[in-house]
């Protein structure tokens, strides 16, 4: 035996166990990586390409009234789905469901072609058309239920309900602010399926049930929204005006009670409207109140004691500022007037005084307190922040034609809101238009408590000016809202509309903002009507639309 | 020249027969599925999976028995013989055809792949060329030059099926004989260089090949098509986590991976037994490589030596090049794991190979 070749034999064999040894190392070392550190994403992986998710629609929450009306309410209605993979013959099963669904038949075959887990085939089928698909009984086909969002008061309170998408998404009004705790959580049912599109025994195979979105009960008062409604419809025949709005709101909570706006829109069906007819007026459209902007401006006067309502006055019909004449409405002038008669009788050159003696700084000082010059924070939409002139470039000019509701552009829910500090003791309060928010069993998810933005006038001022505004109705502008056994304020208001060229003639917004019972109000209206035909005097046509309401409303909210 | 009587290597014997049992459960696992698909029948794999590994001891007691100075007169009858076989199974109608490469003959239900033959004949025709010619062995001409002739005349043959694998395996183990037997290092490096250079211009040659490669290298490039087999194949090793989903359990054999049963058995068994089980098969192949390479050390010639040396080699390179892939440490080339992967002549000739190792160990010099 040749012995050393032997020997190099046995050398070279111990190399080569090395090597062995060393390859072997290298693949436990792969497979430490493969089935320890990357199992997870690896195995998560590989589920994903057997799992199939058929997407179940959680039912939305409804939407109520504060005493609990249905304004908004889910109803079933059933989709038509497939799952590609699971469908035996293409060809049959397209033209089936050609037939039954009314669709094109060459389209529905690309649809059925593709690579995909899942697919939408129709939705939101009807009654007939879904029995149909179930009985034909394709596989790969299936049915699921799917909400449909249904209004049950039709055009009732649509700008603050808003509407929804074809996937009962929230697109406008509350349907929108609030989506987040209507829409629910979506469920799905899970199957596992090998690569041919079967069902893998012993598989994952899982029923995830929605979660039912919350139901939101709103700060509207349905009564007294159909009482506004109707008055508004009655108006805008009335005066052909081409819009309006009013605002129900409780002063001492910030509680939107009714709000409506005209043109408006049926939810139901949205989409037949123009857009122009979904926007909320009552929020999104700044204007030059007039007159009912006095109200805050007295408040100012009186808050600031630079005028009491016994100080005389004497309107000779027009006042000089900056070389620029300012008449007052009335021919003539009022002659001489306390300054409560200034306001009864909503006397420009008065307010122009008034104002010129509040000055710019102390002026601002009141309209930041109640909130203009931003927004009041509404759960809605679109809210407008209006347009004020900078207190730094302010002209006297300026702040005389503020002081009678020029020069300045508010929202009627910027307006009614300030309305509602001057009038509740002087509190300013934001606007609320929900209430609470429950879930399905009925448990609060969540409340809206008050929510109080500061002090801004003393109750003293607040009482003073509550009789002013009581006078008004009771002797001056506003006598066409007064109501025979009831304790009334408000103040008119009559606004030229500001185009791009200036005043426009011919057009204006008649207003009037107004609250019952006087001394101690539980409601607060604001109407404005854009743009009517004929006579455009807000106290002789908002204020009488205030009073219809008023008369239904007070003997509702008394019990 | 008489042998001296003893008792085989039962480290070798029980290694190979846990392997083997190993590989009876799970070829059952994982074919089970797609047999139900493809033939009706979940137990179709199983059964003939049986019969070959009952086929396959008997190989082996066979060999076992047999003195192996026996396969040196008969080394070069037995080349030729393969010759003969790897020629008749590219013969159009000769050769059957599956997924693309003619790689069988026979008819009925019998079919071998000479393919598989030539794998054992390779060895043994290696170990009786070296034996013989070791003192010319450091002459590169005389020595390796005619080795290397015999091995491209195979290599070609089957590379022609074509079968890369295989062809690639043989010459790895011809290539380590070479080492062991005593041929210079710098005339295997050389010749390394030149294997290079080869499969460089293999892979220009077939398109086919360079997909895979870059498949190799990022499988999730093109998940769908060349990547797909190698991502489903990490997606079920990779599930398996540490302790397996359970024996049966695989999901991947769903129809996902392709011919689970075959050369992708290795990560159905990763998937269902976990690292426990990978680690446990990557343990018994090291106890069959330790023990191997023992029996060609004390082997009581040099044609013992290389020939123990050859068996192992031949095997080791096959499991370790299969787990390579299946885990996505090589190119994809297709090559089944010994013992494991259901195959029916490949078994017989890897047992008939173990026999003979098996007889080698029963005359080891003490
Ligand atoms: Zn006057």
């Amino acid at each position: 035996m040749a012995s050393t070749s032997h020997v190099t034999i046995r050398k070279r064999l111990a190399v080569v166990l090395i090597i062995v040894i060393l390859i072997m190392g290298a693949l436990s070392c792969r497979l430490g990586y493969l089935q320890l550190y990357q199992s997870h994403w690896l195995s998560e992986n590989a589920i994903d390409q057997r799992i199939r998710n058929i997407p179940v629609e959680a039912r939305r929450g409804n939407i109520y009234d504060r005493k609990g009306q249905k304004l908004a309410v889910s109803i079933s209605i059933e989709s038509v789905y497939a799952i590609p993979a699971e469908i035996r013959d293409v060809e049959t099963t397209a033209a089936n469901l050609a037939a039954i669904l009314d669709l094109d038949k060459n389209k529905l075959l690309d649809k059925l072609k593709k690579r995909q887990a899942f697919t939408w085939i129709a939705r939101k089928v009807t009654t007939e058309q879904a029995e149909g698909v179930r009985k034909v009984d394709l596989a790969g086909i299936g049915l699921t239920e799917e909400g449909e969002r249904y209004y049950p008061q039709d055009n009732v309170a649509a700008h603050v309900l808003g509407f929804t998408g074809l996937d009962s998404q929230g697109l406008d009004g509350v349907e929108l602010t609030f989506d987040q705790y209507l829409r629910g959580n979506k469920g799905s049912i899970v199957i596992e399926y090998d690569a041919k599109g079967r069902e893998i025994p012993y598989a994952v195979h899982r029923y995830l049930a929605p979660e039912v979105g919350n139901d939101v009960y709103l700060t509207l008062d349905i009564v007294i929204q159909q009482i506004v409604e109707r008055e508004l419809d009655k108006v805008m025949q009335e005066t052909k005006a081409k819009g309006a709005s009013i605002i129900a709101m409780d002063p001492y909570t910030g509680e939107i009670l009714a709000l409506a706006n005209r043109p408006d829109y049926n939810p139901n069906h949205f989409a037949e409207y123009e857009p122009k007819n979904w926007r909320n007026a009552a929020i999104s459209n700044a204007f030059e109140p007039g007159s009912t902007f006095k109200i805050l401006t007295t408040t100012a006067a009186l808050g600031e004691k630079i005028v009491s309502l016994n100080e005389r006055f004497f309107d000779s019909g027009a006042i000089e500022v900056q070389g620029r004449t300012i008449h007052c409405w009335k021919h003539g002038g009022h002659g001489s007037e306390t300054f409560k008669e200034v306001v009864e009788n909503s006397c420009n050159t008065g307010f122009v005084t008034v104002g010129l003696r509040l000055g710019a700084e102390n002026f601002y000082k009141y309209l930041h307190a109640f909130g203009l010059g931003e927004t009041t924070g509404i759960d809605l939409p679109g809210e407008a922040k209006g347009i004020m002139i900078k207190e730094s470039k302010v002209t006297p000019i300026n702040l005389a034609t503020m002081a009678m509701g020029q020069s300045i552009a508010v929202t009627p829910i910027q307006l009614i809101d300030a309305v509602c500090a001057v009038i509740n003791g002087g509190e300013h309060i934001k606007p609320q238009i929900v209430r609470e928010i429950k879930n399905k069993d009925g448990a609060m998810v969540k409340s809206f408590a008050k929510e109080g933005l500061g002090q801004v006038i003393s109750n003293e001022v607040s009482v003073e000016v509550k009789e002013v505004l009581e006078s008004v109705v009771a002797n001056g502008t506003g006598k066409n809202a007064a109501i025979e056994g009831y304790r009334i304020g408000g103040k008119t208001g009559t606004a030229q509309k500001v185009g791009a060229g200036g005043y426009m003639p011919g057009k204006y917004i008649a207003s009037f903002i107004g609250f019952a019972p006087a001394d101690k109000p539980q409601i607060v209206f604001l109407v404005a009507i854009d743009e009517p035909e004929g006579i455009y005097y807000g106290g002789q046509i908002a204020a009488p639309v205030f009073k219809n309401v008023m008369q239904d409303v007070l003997p509702y909210i008394k019990n | 020249m008489a042998s001296r009587p003893g008792s085989p290597d039962y480290i070798i014997f029980y290694s190979v027969l846990a392997l083997l049992g190993l590989g009876i459960v799970m070829v059952y696992s994982a074919s089970a599925v797609s047999a139900n698909v493809n033939f009706n029948d979940s137990y179709y794999f199983l059964k003939r999976q049986i019969i070959w590994a009952v086929l396959g001891l008997l190989a082996m007691i066979f060999t076992m028995n047999i003195d192996y100075h026996l396969w040196r007169k008969l080394a070069k009858p037995i080349i030729l013989i393969t010759i003969v076989l790897l020629i008749l199974v590219l013969i159009p109608g000769m050769g059957k055809v599956v997924n693309g490469a003619r790689r069988w003959l026979g008819s009925g239900s019998l079919y071998i792949q000479p393919s598989e033959v030539a794998k054992l004949s390779m060895v043994l025709f290696t170990a009786y060329y070296l034996a013989n010619y070791q003192n010319k062995i450091q002459s590169f001409v005389k020595g390796v030059v005619p080795l290397l002739g015999m091995l491209a005349v195979i290599f070609g043959l089957i590379l022609k099926e074509p079968d890369l694998g295989t062809a690639l395996s043989i010459a790895g183990t011809v290539f380590v004989l070479l080492f062991i037997a005593g041929a210079r290092v710098w005339h295997l490096g050389s010749l390394t260089a030149v294997g290079v250079v080869g499969i460089i211009l293999a892979i220009l040659a077939e398109p086919y090949r360079l997909k895979r490669l870059i498949a190799f290298n990022d499988p999730w490039a093109d998940p769908l098509d060349t990547g797909y087999h190698i991502i489903q194949s990490l997606y079920a090793i990779g599930s398996g986590g540490i302790f397996g989903v359970g024996l049966g359990r695989s999901r991947e054999k769903f129809l996902y991976l392709p011919e689970p049963h075959t050369d992708f058995i290795f990560s159905i068994l990763g998937e269902e037994l976990g690292l426990i089980g990978t680690t446990t098969i990557l343990v018994l192949f090291f106890l069959f490589a330790w023990r191997g390479f023992k029996i060609s050390m004390s082997a009581s010639d040099v044609y013992g030596s290389v020939l123990a040396s050859g068996i192992t080699t031949m095997i080791l390179v096959q499991a370790l090049m299969n787990i390579a892939v299946v885990t996505a440490s090589m190119p994809v080339t297709g090559i089944p794991l010994p013992f494991l992967s259901f195959g029916g002549s490949a078994l017989i000739f890897t047992m008939a190979g173990v026999g003979i190792l098996l007889n080698i160990s029963k005359n080891v010099n003490s």
